[in-house]
């Protein structure tokens, strides 16, 4: 950004530490453009650092041919209000119609979209962004910062209840007023036409990110939903055709919603339309084989030697997507911490992928932070201790134990395969596992009551965005019931500090405290995998599987 | 005739009030609402909710409303010919159910088309001489078709001509618009399952009608056997067959769930099942409707055409 | 017992004894008891779950013998016969059969008739996309959909047959309901009614039971219903009633045992039903659950990860199995009312 005079001092801080080897190439990538260096101009920071040019990837393409539609299996779902889409299949659907402000790459790098850039100040509590001039709305008017003042002040009105309020940038942003939660006055500031100005409460480092949440799309403030009734967007593509449960067209937005022509404000897409075509997780493959889709939404660990004899390529991408096979502390037996450090113990989370994911994913470590996190600190590597967790049984009286974990397979049946495995390494030390399947319709609504049991994590860019849902005392989703103020205190530190080393640093205790409680078996980190034919050219995986298709183009 | 017609035509009202009072009952339970809720929301996004939060959702999606006002309205409306609205799909319910109805109305089409005439020729033919090696070797693969449940056949069938040949494609999605190769198979599935079933019936019915006095008769007097079963024989063995062949249709409305759902293939048993599993209660109850009246009709059909075409029975 | 086990030395009258109805049902009690608590009850046995279907594995190939005695005129029930009892032996053996454990991963996608790429291990029938082998699998499989199925046949069958003699029997405002409500639910198409019935109450082997009793009571109900109305005007029935009998005993014991030919004809076919409705169910997610094998669930499993040629074999041999026991049902239906045409 060499509009900008001044750079955020942490910037200098992280130059410091990509040169003495500190932080990792693509982390400091990741921390610089959060902080408002511009991707390129990152990249050739970094790479003048290290001695080599870098180029991003989504950024070579020679001989990129314009023209043609790519079919897309995914499940077709209603498009009412992207601001509490609970789904990101919907927001796929809706990604290439409006736009975010901010766009998070595969490689966990944000990236300006509408915002052409952002400053925070130097304790990371007021966030400046500035916007694009010249992006149109599909409707005609020009997009301004007032529409993006409209579109926080209604993700923060309680009544309608947008997942957005929970995010850490949001919560910033509001107050308890009277058993309600209310914007702060002046939370958002609106400086110039392009220029807005969030003020927070307390420091926030992942704000960009933040606005790359799937459901922080920026519509037009005449937005009545369902949206897939008046698609107004600033994107490339407009909605043509929506069929719940059967097809999404998206083709290429030519025209104003009053016949005047219309241009996108970035660089024009390849493709001329995007047709997303509804089918079940399950079938997605089958579609993908039998030749119907040039691409699908995700296939499962089960179909990888389905996908592998079929002609097109493979992405995999690491997650940190995961198992947790947690035990609610309050519960008995697993209100005795040796009970449920004798289960961890006797676990082997190492030979888990070999035989559940065929060898990929990385090995879970039982604190729910994961190798791709930027925060992750590397605990002495686990090691499983049968006659260690016989002793402790026995210490506890609970020798020939015998529990039942419930498995909703909602990610797919290698949860029933990870609860099995767990079956026969827990017989080794005495303990018999029952096994309790059951639909995952049944598993969600049991899975913040069930003492024992299976949950699947998403992926999120930050550790420490699960830990605080999760494990922290009164989190919204802490099924383990987990309540340890040292634990507590240990993550807010970790929160509030800005700089990547010592944040890292004091991730420790974090994950230190939550492996020796012993609330969950978390075996693996899964990678996500689709698969694309050999006409699809530039597709770039998402480890949250959102798409970005505005640089895919199709050969002949 | 027309008391029976019009008995039977009350006795369908009924019928269907009791039944969808009775699956609203089961819908307003409070684990039914939250099944939907977390069809729609997700477990995590549902459990984020408070219960102010939860009571509010319901509120939105009218779920909280007494149910046997609910029941009221929907009656109402379904009198002036509004279905409701989907939850999952959020669209009227009548224009999408007259759409998958149009489609398994093609597949039924092609299968009534396919297993009518092969049932029936193979019923006359087998039931023409009882117990010779024709009737044995008819009867036999007629048993055998029955016998192989439609998700088999569906498998062996893809894995043939989909998979081993190459030929035809495995799903029928259609999603490139209509494509009548992508119809093959589903209908083969359906004929292959249904037609041993008429074309036993319609043996035994031949079989009956050959043994009778006339037709031995006609046979005693020289006429030639072409003849006898073309003009005397055919008449009266098809009575049977004709009221077994409407039935079908009641039948169908079960069959294709499984076929449509194996092949991917848009029509009503992919949406009937689709929506039981989310509690889309609109759908559910719209699908129940139509299919027992189209059940109760099918009946009330094979009834009317039964007496028609038999002169020999009278209804009081 | 005494009866079923002493004189072993002379064949022809043995088997003559055994052919009795009261050794007979001794037989049937001793295959199917243990089976049923077996696949029901399962670890809750104990230390006697090992050894509970050893009985019944005798037991089974006595009635096979019997079956094909007493059928031997009839090709058609004795090739029926045959393939049921062939699945009924391997449902009871099971355990003592030297296969794999049929929920262990070995290893995935192994073709048959050919080595894992673990070495030692052969796989007649090849591995699934867990690894596990599908031989154990197939003939483990079976145990499930025997035992539900044909629990579910009966539970339809007792209740269908109480509610059709009370209506034919009492007749007046009780044939009135009954008949309403059977009429009720067979103006559902089943599979609607299966669908219903189970998403309500969710996926699960008794659940099953309670839909299939739905879905097929009305139907037995008015088969026995129109005997019943048939039967009741004998005189045996009249002899009962001046002797002062009570309804539900004439019921019992007088009308019951008459219409049985009809009903147990019927009941075969209906065993066909049940089990490709389980099946079907199984695969369409409201049936069986995993992990134990189920061939609907083989189905279902094999449906998303084997739609390869190559891998055909995992969606094949399911599909056949089930396909040759629902044949040996009917086929069986077929001898008997063959067999009962001929009297």
């Amino acid at each position: 950004m060499s509009k900008n005079d001044r750079q955020h001092p942490l910037v200098e801080k992280m130059r410091e530490q990509l040169a003495d080897g500190r932080c990792g190439r693509r982390e400091f990538l990741r921390n610089v453009t959060l902080l408002g260096v511009a991707a390129p101009a990152a990249y050739a920071m970094a790479g003048s650092i290290l001695g080599k040019s870098l180029v991003p990837a989504a950024l070579a393409q020679e001989g990129a041919k314009k023209g043609g539609t790519l079919r897309v299996a995914m499940q077709v779902q209603k498009m009412d209000d992207p601001a509490t889409y609970s789904w990101i299949q919907m927001s796929n659907q809706t990604r290439h119609v409006a736009e975010y402000l901010t766009l998070t790459d595969a490689e966990n790098i944000t990236h300006p979209l509408l915002a052409e850039s952002w400053e925070p100040n130097d304790d990371l509590t007021e966030w400046t962004f500035k916007l694009r001039q010249g992006v149109k709305w599909h409707n005609g008017d020009d997009f301004v910062a007032d529409h993006v003042k409209w579109n926080v002040e209604r993700w923060l009105d309680p009544a309608l209840g947008s997942s957005n309020a929970g995010l850490s940038t949001f919560s910033a942003m509001v107050e308890d007023s009277d058993d309600t939660k209310k914007m702060i006055d002046g939370a958002v500031e609106v400086v110039d036409p392009h220029t807005i100005v969030f003020k927070l409460s307390k420091p926030v480092l992942s704000v960009p990110e933040d606005l790359y949440n799937y459901p922080t799309m920026i519509l037009h403030p005449s937005f009545k939903p369902p949206f897939s009734d008046n698609p107004v967007g600033t994107g490339a593509y407009t909605l043509a055709e929506l069929q719940v449960g059967q097809v999404c067209k998206l083709k290429r937005a030519t025209q104003t919603t009053d016949g005047k022509p219309f241009t996108y404000w970035g660089d024009e897409p390849y493709l001329d339309e995007i047709h997303y075509y509804h089918f079940d997780a399950d079938n997605q493959l089958t579609a993908f084989a039998s030749g119907d889709v040039d691409t699908i939404y995700e296939f499962s660990i089960e179909q990888l030697p389905l996908a592998e004899a079929l002609p097109g390529q493979v992405l995999e991408v690491r997650t940190a997507q995961t198992l947790c096979c947690r035990m609610q502390v309050d519960k008995p037996p697993f209100d005795d911490l040796r009970v449920r450090q004798a289960i961890v113990k006797a676990c082997d989370n190492a030979a888990m992928p070999a035989l559940v994911f065929q060898g990929r994913g990385d090995i879970g470590e039982n604190h729910h932070v994961a190798p791709v996190h930027p925060e992750y600190y590397q605990l002495p590597k686990l090691e499983r201790d049968v006659e260690g967790a016989k002793k402790l049984l026995e210490e506890a009286g609970k020798a020939g134990l015998e529990v039942t974990i419930d498995i909703g397979n909602t990610d797919g049946p290698w949860h029933q395969a990870v609860a099995e495995i767990m079956r026969d390494q827990l017989k080794d030390a005495g303990i018999r596992l029952n096994i309790n399947v059951m639909p995952a319709s049944k598993y969600w609504e049991i899975w913040t009551q069930t003492p024992f049991g299976g949950t699947a994590w998403t992926h999120r860019p930050l550790g420490t965005q699960v830990l605080s849902l999760a494990y922290r005392t009164g989190g919204a989703w802490n099924e383990s019931h987990y309540d340890n103020p040292k634990f507590n205190e240990a993550l807010d530190k970790a929160e509030a500090e800005v700089d990547v080393e010592k944040r890292r640093e004091l991730m420790q205790p974090v994950e230190k405290i939550l492996q020796d409680d012993a609330v969950m078996v978390q075996p693996i980190w899964r990678p996500v995998f689709t698969i694309i034919n050999d006409t699809v050219q530039d597709y770039v995986a998402h480890p949250t599987e959102v798409h970005q298709f505005n640089k895919v183009w199709l050969s002949a | 005739m027309a008391i029976l017609i019009l008995r039977r035509l009350v006795q369908m009202a009924l019928i269907i009030v009791v039944a969808s009072f009775l699956l609203f009952l089961i819908f307003d339970t409070d684990a039914f609402k939250k099944k939907t809720a977390i069809a729609e929301l997700g477990g995590f996004g549902v459990s984020s909710l408070s219960e102010a939060d939860y009571q509010k959702w319901l509120d939105e999606k009218g779920l909280n409303v007494p149910f046997y006002q609910r029941y009221g309205k929907w009656l109402g409306d379904v009198a002036t010919g509004d279905l409701g609205r989907s939850y999952e799909k959020s669209t009227a319910v009548g224009p999408l159910l007259l759409d998958r109805l149009k489609n398994t109305g093609i597949l039924a089409f092609w299968v009534f088309a396919l297993m009518i005439p092969l049932s029936l020729v193979t019923g006359v033919l087998a039931g023409m001489r009882e117990g010779s090696a024709q009737d044995r070797t008819l009867s036999f693969i007629a048993v055998f078709t029955t016998s192989i449940p439609e998700i088999a056949t569906a498998i062996l069938l893809t894995v043939i001509f989909a998979l081993g040949l190459g030929w035809l494609p495995a799903k029928s999605a259609m999603i490139g618009g209509f494509n009548w190769r992508q119809l093959v198979l589903p209908v083969l599935t359906l004929v292959i399952y249904d037609f041993g079933y008429v074309a036993r019936m319609t043996r035994a019915s031949m079989a009956e009608v050959m043994t009778s006095q006339y037709i031995r008769t006609a046979v005693l007097k020289g006429l030639p056997f072409r003849h006898v079963i073309v003009k005397h024989a055919l008449r009266n063995a098809l009575i049977a067959p004709f009221t077994i062949i409407v039935l079908q249709l009641n039948w169908l409305l079960s069959g294709v769930v499984v076929v449509e759902v194996f092949f991917e293939y848009d029509g009503f048993g992919k949406l009937l099942l689709e929506a039981a599993l989310f509690g889309d209660i609109y759908v559910v109850q719209a699908c129940t409707l139509v299919a027992v009246v189209i059940a109760v009709l099918s009946q009330i059909i094979s009834d009317v055409g039964y007496t028609i075409l038999n002169p020999r029975i009278r209804f009081a | 017992m005494a009866t079923t086990f002493d004189a072993r030395p002379a064949a022809p009258p043995l088997l003559d004894r055994l052919s009795a109805p009261k050794a007979v049902l001794i037989l049937v009690a001793l295959m199917w008891v243990p089976l049923t608590l077996y696949v029901m009850a399962g670890r809750n046995l104990g230390v006697l779950q090992p050894y509970i279907l050893l009985p019944a594995i005798p037991a089974t190939l006595i009635l096979y013998v019997l079956a094909v005695r007493a059928w031997r005129e009839s090709w058609t029930a004795v090739i029926g016969a045959t393939l049921v009892f062939f699945w009924l032996l391997m449902a009871v053996s099971a355990p003592y059969l030297p296969l794999l454990d049929p929920n262990k991963p070995i290893a995935p996608f192994v073709l048959p008739f050919s080595h894992g790429k673990v070495g030692d291990t052969f796989f007649w029938l090849g591995t699934d996309f867990k690894g596990r082998d599908m031989l154990s699998r197939t003939v483990w499989g079976c145990q499930r959909v025997i035992v539900w199925g044909v629990t579910a046949t009966v539970v339809a069958y007792v209740v269908g047959t109480l509610f059709g003699l009370i209506a034919g029997y009492l007749s007046g405002w009780w044939d009135e309901l009954i008949t309403f409500f059977g009429n009720v639910l067979l103006s559902f198409p089943v599979m609607v009614l299966f669908i219903v019935v189970l998403n309500y109450l969710g996926p699960s082997g008794f659940n099953i039971v309670i839909a299939v009793t739905f879905a097929s009571a009305p139907a037995i109900m008015r088969i026995v219903r129109g005997l019943t109305l048939d039967i009741k005007s004998r005189d045996y029935v009249f002899a009962a009633q001046t002797r002062g009998e009570r309804p539900f005993y004439i019921m019992i014991f007088e009308l019951l045992p008459n219409v049985r030919g009809p009903i147990i004809v019927d009941a075969c076919l209906r065993l066909g039903y049940t089990t490709v409705a389980i099946t079907t169910l199984t695969f369409l997610g409201l049936g069986l659950q995993p992990p134990d094998p189920d061939w609907g669930l083989m189905i279902k499993e094999a449906a998303k990860t084997a739609m390869l040629f190559r891998f055909s074999y995992m969606l094949i041999i399911p599909a056949l199995s089930v396909s040759t026991l629902i044949l040996g049902f009917n086929l069986m239906a077929d001898g008997l009312r063959e067999i009962s045409l001929r009297d």
